[in-house]
């Protein structure tokens, strides 16, 4: 599967900022299945200083600098990314022998188990999501088995709610309103897998959204989305998992970058000096390329698949 | 026969008060120790003894008076005010031939600490060889992925302290590494300060080791590493409410380092510079006493509000060094201790000469069974001091107090997660002569030693270290707990005596500090001239305050024999609610004249600006003389409402004090820009109140009762009547608090100084023009100048404080940080 992927991200500052430094973590990262070509970014304002890197975890930051006076900033990211999605396991390792796997495993890189076996400043560890989850995470059971089990209970016992919780939200209060969107259901599966020893991080990326039967796909409704991704042994590697659709993040799942939760792959964050509020506004577009330009219709209400 | 008397009763407890001591004979360090080593002892507490008069119960009084002096304090977690610091007067004694091997245990463990946080940020060997368990790597909160591959100039590691303990038969063990911050450094330091000034040559007659060399060496390492010949090194502090905020604020004084907060310090081009008032200044390199996660809010935690947009981008460039580089903390774990003999037989092919408390990951198969079927011989820990599951607070306890219940959820949590868990043995320690009333005893004690490179990157030892004596038995924590004690730590060598002499002869080594090393000129950080300019406000209204409510004190006395001075009682409430230092004007004058001088909910009352003027002081500690600061921060006697004589006594007091903390600290400073700051705050404020007070207290028909206030509050009585010979009357009394050049309290004295101040201070010179202060103050003081006594209206008047408002704005803005605070967004609608 072939997506023209574009994201259109406004920052605006009411009263202008100086000195602003911004971290974007907008360009996709290697991930096994998935190729990314034609990587762009255009910035309206140009800036004083800029850096490129692999960040902390598995991310691509862009840094930037401002040292005069900026008052609006328009980022436009455009790519291809063609989706190979590996083989699902028929088996894998229960969860008592993954457990162990994970503590042996010999590597500290990016895509280490160990690197996302512990809490992190979104996703402390938490004895009420730890017990919750017990029932699914059995000793014997395959721990892709488990935690899709644990998705599906996300699924059908948390309400999809936006507006009710915020980017900063901590997976507790998320857990304990039942509610909340995207973000909040990967971090309180990651948590729950996290309290169990099983290693579990944080996948930003799109979804591509699918029409209803009938209708032509949707422009400009689809958001950033994020899933959990599950580690399952030395075999298998990374299986990602999407709570909001009780899914496995496949064909329709682009990835932008893996961290322990929200924080470490933010796709825009910084600093500034000023008084100003920042506002954000931004679109996002996942056109699979085979489709042409005249197929694409104007924006509808329903959607069956829920995003962000 | 003197002898014969301490053969038959015993030794004169004076004399010898060791004599009775009832230490164990393995497990005290006293009665452990070396004939020559003993006699050491005998004689420093024989001199102390004679310092008491025989007693030694007196000394620990002596002692915290010299503390008090210095200036010592600290904080506990969740303290809002600072505690004086607790040291008692016997030091720990340890001989040098103990110590040799202590110190050279503790070389290698740092050299150790080095290659294996080396490893770790670099080519992680040892976890692809499997040294190390990846997770138990990961496991640390100050694992910094962030800093894998961003090796420092030369070292990860500067400065270190590591805990040790005693055992009961004399085998010193490594309880824990501190590889973050070397908190304690500071205090061992005014310890040694402490005791050598309440005792005399007391140390000296010993022979302890002197430890300016060590300090000297740690400077000089921390320096060692720049590009810059003549390189500029600042202590990052956390900020005032930090636990050891005083010790860094001395350190930084006794260092020659300037001390800065995040705030401070900006990074352009890949190079860190601190705002003074000359503009950006370039820093070579940091001591940090700031967490790794919150330094760089761009490349850590997005939410430190202390840390330094960027900073890492000058590590990146090799324009910076610091000390310790980020990320060092990994090694801190308890887990760590685990696996430190293995390591340093695999790293270094020998064993370690300071072994450490024998230690137990859970994260391994066998070291979770041994843990749980030896629980009651096992101090449970959560291993990265983070909470767990039965550790809500990420702290140890005891395995033998667990009950069968809380077993069984134990078992149940290293089921899940067992690497979060790590046991230790139980530790026990030796015990140290401790005061105790006027006798020795002993108490338990740990030793906080230090190291630091010097300049050609080699280990040094700090001869000592920050002796911990426990009244609780719990010695774990980083700083000290309810009740412990700190004792100086001093290493002797022994003087060979001859024959039976008991105390050895006096020796070259001196134990006194070398004096401070001295800081590099002119550069005064943006903020300290921002603080040292409000400390000359509050100062200078604080008296003016004090003065008021004396006057008014004296006019109410006085309204019987003039029932005339009723308006001026009324004038000069009105002043002190006009200036904030009281509430309301409702009420008897004495009542009034109380608020101003106590009263903590107005604003600018005496009680309310001395306090903050301490707040002020502290952020300033690190350029304030221990006299400044003693009388800044001396208690002073409380206020007695509803009598006259004790409330006018009160005013008095706080006139003289504050006239006595400005005149210190204006000496203290020299004539450097730091007190050109002060002296500005100063003058504003004084311009400003006196032109105040003279729109309050001169009514358009003045009583002489008015003008005598407004004379008595300009300190101009004595030269009004030489003057004039005559009672006050308006215009000539308007001459002299404003427009005299030579009234030291007058307005235009003060604009006079202020162009001064602003002529010397430094220019940007942006268009070739003078600054905007220097522009101001000019057109101010040309203002003053023009004006005549006659012709002095209330709208002149309220102009001319509207110009030393806009003059305080201008300073601010050209001088200071950018009052605007640096905002941190995420991107709060991209998601949902």
């Amino acid at each position: 599967m072939r997506y023209r992927v574009r994201q259109d991200s406004r920052l605006q500052y009411r009263t202008g900022v100086t000195d602003a430094r911004l971290n974007l973590r907008l360009r996709p990262v290697t991930w096994p299945g998935q190729v990314v070509r034609d990587f762009t970014m255009e910035l309206d304002v140009p800036p004083t200083e800029r850096t490129e890197g692999p960040g902390p975890y598995l991310s691509h930051v862009t840094t930037l600098r401002y040292s005069g006076r900026l008052s609006s900033l328009r980022i436009v990211t455009e790519f291809t990314a063609e989706l190979s999605p590996l083989p699902v396991p028929d088996i894998t390792p229960p969860v008592a022998e993954l457990r162990q796997m994970a503590s042996e495993a010999r590597t500290l890189g990016p895509l280490a188990p160990a690197a996302y076996l512990y809490g992190a400043s979104m996703t402390p560890p938490d004895e009420a999501i730890g017990a919750w989850a017990a029932p699914d995470l059995l000793p014997d059971t395959p721990v892709l088995e488990a935690a899709r089990a644990l998705a599906m209970r996300i699924h059908r016992e948390f309400a999809y709610a936006p507006g009710t919780t915020t980017s900063r939200t901590l997976p507790a209060e998320a857990f304990a309103a039942k509610a909340g969107v995207c973000q909040d259901f990967a971090h309180v599966m990651i948590v729950a897998l996290r309290m169990h020893g099983i290693p579990a991080g944080y996948v930003s990326g799109y979804l591509r959204t699918l029409p209803p039967a009938g209708r032509a796909r949707l422009v400009g409704a689809d958001a950033m989305h994020a899933w959990a991704a599950v580690w399952c042994g030395p075999g298998a590697g990374w299986i990602g998992i999407d709570p909001t659709n009780d899914s496995l993040a496949r064909e329709d799942h682009i990835v932008l970058g893996m961290g322990r939760d929200y924080a470490d792959v933010t796709p825009v964050n910084g600093v500034f000096v000023g008084g100003g509020k920042q506002t954000t506004d931004f679109r996002v577009d996942v056109v699979p390329v085979d489709e042409t330009m005249a197929e694409i219709a104007p924006p509808a209400s329903a959607s069956a698949r829920r995003t962000g | 026969m003197a002898s014969l008397g301490a053969d038959l009763f015993g030794a004169d407890p004076a004399a010898d008060p060791l004599a009775w001591y009832g230490g164990d004979a393995e497990g005290d360090l006293f009665s452990a120790s070396s004939p020559a080593i003993a006699d050491a002892w005998r004689g420093f507490v024989a001199a102390l003894s004679r310092q008491g008069g025989g007693q030694l119960g007196p000394v620990q009084a002596q002692i915290d008076r010299h503390v008090a002096e210095l200036g010592i304090a600290f904080r506990l977690t969740g303290d809002e005010q600072e505690r004086s610091w607790p040291l008692g007067p016997v030091p720990i004694v340890i001989g040098a031939s103990e110590w040799r091997g202590i110190a050279a245990g503790l070389v290698q463990r740092a050299e150790l600490l080095e290659t294996i946080v080396a490893d770790i940020y670099g080519p992680q060997r040892l976890v692809r060889e499997g040294h190390l368990p990846a997770a138990m790597v990961s496991g640390s909160p100050h694992f910094a992925r962030r800093m894998v591959g961003l090796n420092p100039p030369r070292h990860h590691l500067q400065v270190l302290a590591v805990d040790l303990a005693r055992g009961p038969t004399g085998e010193w063990r490594v309880l824990a590494d501190r590889v973050r911050f070397a908190i304690g450094i500071g205090y061992a330091l005014e310890n040694r300060l402490a005791i050598s000034r309440a005792t005399g040559g007391a140390l000296s007659e010993m022979g302890a080791r002197r430890q300016s060399d060590f300090f000297a060496a740690l400077r000089a390492g921390i320096a060692a590493d720049c590009q810059r010949s003549e390189p500029r090194v600042a202590l990052l502090t956390a900020g005032r409410f930090n636990q050891s905020y005083p010790e860094q604020a001395y350190l930084a004084r006794h260092l020659g380092f300037s001390l800065v907060e995040g705030r401070d310090l900006v990074v352009r081009d890949g190079r860190l510079f601190v705002r003074t008032i000359a503009g950006l200044k370039r820093i070579d390199a940091l001591w940090r006493w700031i967490n790794t996660h919150s330094i760089d809010p761009l490349n850590f935690d997005t939410r430190s509000r202390i840390g330094v947009p960027g900073l890492l981008s000058a590590c990146e460039s090799g324009q910076l060094s610091v000390a310790n580089w980020m990320g060092g903390g990994v090694v801190e774990s308890r887990a760590m201790s685990a696996f430190i003999p293995r390591l340093c037989r695999e790293l270094r092919g020998e064993p370690l000469l300071l072994p450490n408390a024998a230690t137990w990951w859970c994260g391994g198969p066998a070291e979770r069974d041994h843990v749980l079927e030896h629980l009651d011989d096992l101090v449970l820990s959560s291993s990265f001091r983070t909470p767990v599951a039965l550790l809500p607070d990420g702290a140890t306890r005891q395995g033998s107090s667990l009950t069968a219940e809380e077993r069984v959820r134990l078992r149940e949590a290293m089921g899940r997660r067992a690497m979060d868990y790590t046991a230790q043995e139980i530790i026990r320690v030796s015990t140290t002569p401790c005061l105790v009333g006027n006798r020795l005893e002993p108490r338990g004690f740990t030793l906080r030693a230090f190291l630091a490179r010097n300049a050609s990157g080699a280990w040094t030892v700090l001869p000592g270290g920050l002796g911990r004596i426990s009244q609780s038995g719990e010695l774990r924590t980083w700083l000290m707990g309810e009740g412990d004690l700190s004792a100086d730590v001093c290493i002797v060598d022994p003087v060979a005596t001859a024959g039976d002499q008991p105390f050895p002869r006096l020796t070259l080594s001196v134990p006194e500090e070398a004096p401070a090393i001295r800081r590099g000129a002119g550069l005064l950080p943006s903020q300290a001239a921002d603080n040292l300019f409000w400390f000359g406000r509050y100062a200078e209204r604080c008296q003016q305050v004090a003065r008021a409510a004396r006057t008014l004190l004296q006019c109410a006395g006085d309204l019987q024999a003039d029932p005339g001075a009723s308006g001026t009682v009324q004038r000069l409430s009105q002043l002190l609610y006009r200036w904030g230092a009281v509430s309301s004007t409702y009420g008897p004058a004495l009542d009034i004249a109380a608020a101003a001088l106590g009263d903590t909910g107005a604003g600018s009352s005496v009680a309310s600006l001395e306090e903050r003027m301490r707040s002020l002081a502290l952020l300033l500690r690190d350029r304030l003389s221990r006299d400044s600061w003693r009388a800044i921060s001396r208690p002073h006697a409380p206020l007695v409402p509803g009598n006259a004589e004790s409330l006018i006594a009160a005013a008095e007091a706080a006139i003289e004090r504050g006239a006595a903390v400005q005149r210190l600290i204006a000496d203290t400073l020299s004539r450097a820009d730091a007190w050109r700051f002060l002296d500005v705050g100063l003058c504003l404020e004084r311009a400003s109140l006196i032109c105040q007070a003279v729109n309050v207290l001169v009514p358009a028909e003045p009583s002489a009762d008015d003008l005598g206030a407004l004379l008595d509050l300009a300190d101009a009585e004595a030269l009004y009547i030489s003057r004039y010979m005559t009672r006050p009357f308006a215009a000539p009394v308007i001459d002299v608090v404003l427009l005299d050049p030579e009234q030291p309290r007058g307005a235009i004295f003060q604009t006079r100084r202020l162009v001064q101040h602003m002529e010397a201070l430094p220019q940007l010179r942006h268009s070739g023009r003078a600054d905007p202060p220097l522009r101001m103050a000019r057109q101010l003081h040309a203002r003053i100048e023009a004006l005549e006594a006659e012709h002095v209206t209330p709208r002149v008047i309220d102009e001319l404080v509207d110009s030393l408002g806009g003059l305080s704005d201008t300073i601010a803005r050209r001088f200071f940080l950018q009052q605007d605070v640096l905002r941190r967004r995420g991107t709060e609608a991209l998601l949902g």
